[in-house]
């Protein structure tokens, strides 16, 4: 559908790429990073709003780095929507149909359509798009990405500007979206929990370059780098050292920790980051009986703090033989069942299946 | 709090409320002058009415050619990036300084050069004559019309008009169907006052096209020309009918109806 070679561009002094991507046929990609990455810059040059400097752009197998983006039949739906001021909700959905010269009968067709799967029946009337409210400029601008029916959609940060309830009722819409008409869809956002849940492959930009592209467990679980593993709060981050290679390749930290996955020409002596997610952890229960996935890493602690947030707790547990703080997440079920209190002690397990391993780089900092 | 509030917008009002007097004395000082019958008679004579004429179409037409050349020019400014910008930026800028007068002379003394010979050759003469008062006004006008212009399209935001491209649209489509809806009222309100100072422009329009009764006397021209023959009648009647029409153009630009934008 979209193939991205060695695409670079400029702004200023920013520089986004060379970046390499290929989306397929109705697929869902979300490219997730900090505010300033240059997912934006990255869209506009594949759109042709920004010339490329170096690389290439393919849609349906059509090289089209230099043609004008009129061209490139890609809708976009902007961070700011840019709604015309001056037309009217309909006038606005059609915008697009009446400049691709889209069959008047067919327009027409997909505008029904549209009013339904956006539920724009109510508004598609009215003359005065700046008097809609947030939830209804988003479908608008959303339909009127949608009615020339374009095969590719890229969308910029369109739900940052909504509440908590309207983005994701646009969410489950977007979803419906990308099945039910089959659009290749390209999302750029910083909002983890929108990338995971809509993307179904997430690509992480940090300061112009993707740094890692996969499922939502390869990213989620299985870091690349630690500005990845930063970025998406990984926060039990540990620096050490290799120590032993084991028979089934699996690496022995300094740290006590052991069986973390390998890396590509792992070495004993080796400086890395060794990491695991919060919520994996598991606190072992004397009374319970566990199974041979949980005798491994298992360390004494005392918790030392509790955090509370929404729908989860969080446990800082300092373990006692090396003295370093690891965060526990519980749902707040758990946490009412166990009823932990500070300076409690306790035992925890780094499931070996949840850990990382990252080969430390000189400029690397673990958090 | 209350009591420091109420001084301060006193003191932010007092001055505007002294500047309104001033101009409500100017305004008013030529009632102790006027006359109906006067003002009748005056308007009835030939030269006046061709004065009010030639006004009304020499600052419609150098508005129209400011406007045309200033819109594209001041979208240019707005949003495409080209080397020396800053530079005619600046440049374009300079009749809004420079005093009318010493415009007036710049395109006089232009005439005699090469291209000015030349273009007398071919039968197109400038100086003392109407085309000359359109030029005048335009050189004059033309910047006020381009440094509002600019304004107008830097507040259009650019993310419709990539947009509208994204949406089928070429460049000039997306212009045309988004940027100029969208800048419709700067750009009414950019001609309604291009109009207003074109209409009141002297010093340019005396030194190209001189005072001519009849033939080249503007309304400004004509006002100067009586003074100075001390004929205060006709001189009232044609600052009355210039505040008219100023008056006319204020309340014009404030009638422009509020974009949706």
């Amino acid at each position: 559908m979209i193939r991205i070679e060695q695409l670079t561009t400029r702004q200023g002094s920013f520089t986004l790429g060379p970046i390499d991507l290929d989306l397929g046929e109705s697929s869902y990609l979300t490219i997730l990073g900090p505010s300033g990455a240059g997912k934006t810059l990255f869209l506009e040059a594949c759109m042709g709003l920004l010339t490329a400097h170096s690389g290439r752009v393919w849609i349906n197998g059509t090289d089209v780095t230099h043609i004008p983006p009129e061209q490139r039949h890609i809708s976009y739906l902007p961070q700011d929507l840019a709604l015309f001021p001056h037309l009217g909700v309909k006038e606005n959905i059609l915008f697009g149909a009446r400049h691709r010269k889209v069959d008047k009968e067919l327009a027409e067709s997909r505008l029904g359509e549209l009013l339904d799967l956006l539920d724009l029946h109510g508004i598609v009337n009215r003359h005065d798009v700046t008097s809609l409210s947030g939830g209804e400029k988003q479908r608008v601008a959303l339909a009127r990405a949608l009615l020339p029916g374009p095969r590719l959609l890229f969308l910029d940060e369109p739900f940052s500007a909504l509440d908590a309830t309207i983005r994701r009722q646009l969410q489950v819409s977007l979803r419906e979206i990308n099945r039910q008409l089959g659009v290749t869809i390209l999302h750029v956002t910083h909002d983890q929990e929108e990338a995971f849940m809509l993307g179904e492959r997430i690509a992480v930009m940090i300061a112009g370059r993707l740094r890692q592209i996969g499922d939502r467990d390869n990213i989620y679980y299985q870091p690349e780098s630690l500005d990845v593993a930063n970025f998406l709060r990984n926060q039990n981050i540990y620096d050490t050292t290799v120590a032993a290679i084991a028979a089934d390749g699996s690496l022995q930290m300094e740290n006590s920790i052991t069986g973390a996955p390998s890396y590509p020409g792992a070495q004993v002596g080796d400086h890395v980051a060794v990491g695991i997610r919060s919520e994996e952890i598991v606190i072992i229960r004397s009374n319970k009986p566990i199974g041979p996935e949980l005798q491994q890493n298992l360390f004494d602690g005392t918790v030392k703090d509790i955090l509370a947030f929404g729908g989860t707790h969080t446990l800082i547990v300092e373990v006692l033989s090396t003295g370093t703080c690891v965060d526990v997440e519980l749902p707040n079920c758990a946490m009412r069942d166990l009823g932990y209190n500070i300076g409690d002690e306790l035992q925890i397990c780094l499931r070996r299946h949840s850990l990382w391993t990252i080969k430390k780089e000189v400029n690397d900092v673990a958090v | 709090m209350l009591r420091r509030d109420t001084i301060f917008k006193g003191a932010m009002l007092l001055p505007l409320v002294v500047l309104c007097g001033y101009f409500l004395l100017l305004v008013g000082s030529q009632s102790a002058f006027f006359s109906m019958t006067d003002f009748l008679e005056q308007i009835g004579q030939k030269d006046i009415r061709s004065a009010i004429a030639l006004s009304l179409i020499a600052a419609t037409a150098s508005t129209v050619i400011a406007v045309i050349i200033a819109i594209p020019a001041a979208y240019a400014l707005a949003r495409i990036d080209f080397p020396g910008k800053r530079l005619v930026d600046t440049f374009i800028d300079l009749p809004m300084v420079l005093t009318p007068i010493a415009l007036g002379t710049l395109i006089l003394m232009s005439w005699n050069t090469s291209i000015g010979r030349l273009l007398s050759d071919i039968g197109i003469t400038l100086p003392f004559t109407f085309a000359g008062i359109i030029l005048a006004q335009f050189t004059v006008v033309v910047a006020i019309s381009v440094r509002m212009l600019k304004a107008t399209f830097e507040q259009v935001d650019p993310r419709q008009e990539q947009v509208a491209r994204l949406l089928g649209c070429s460049a000039f489509e997306s212009f045309l169907h988004v940027t100029l809806p969208l800048a419709r009222r700067g750009i009414l309100a950019a001609i309604i006052l291009t109009w207003a100072r074109a209409i009141g422009e002297f010093g340019a329009t005396v030194m190209v096209a001189g005072t001519a009764r009849g033939q080249t006397a503007t309304l400004p021209s004509s006002i100067y020309l009586a003074m100075s023959m001390a004929d205060l009648p006709r001189a009232v009647t044609l600052v009355v009918i210039l505040i008219g029409i100023s008056l006319l153009v204020l309340f014009g630009v404030r009638m422009v109806p509020e974009s949706r934008g």
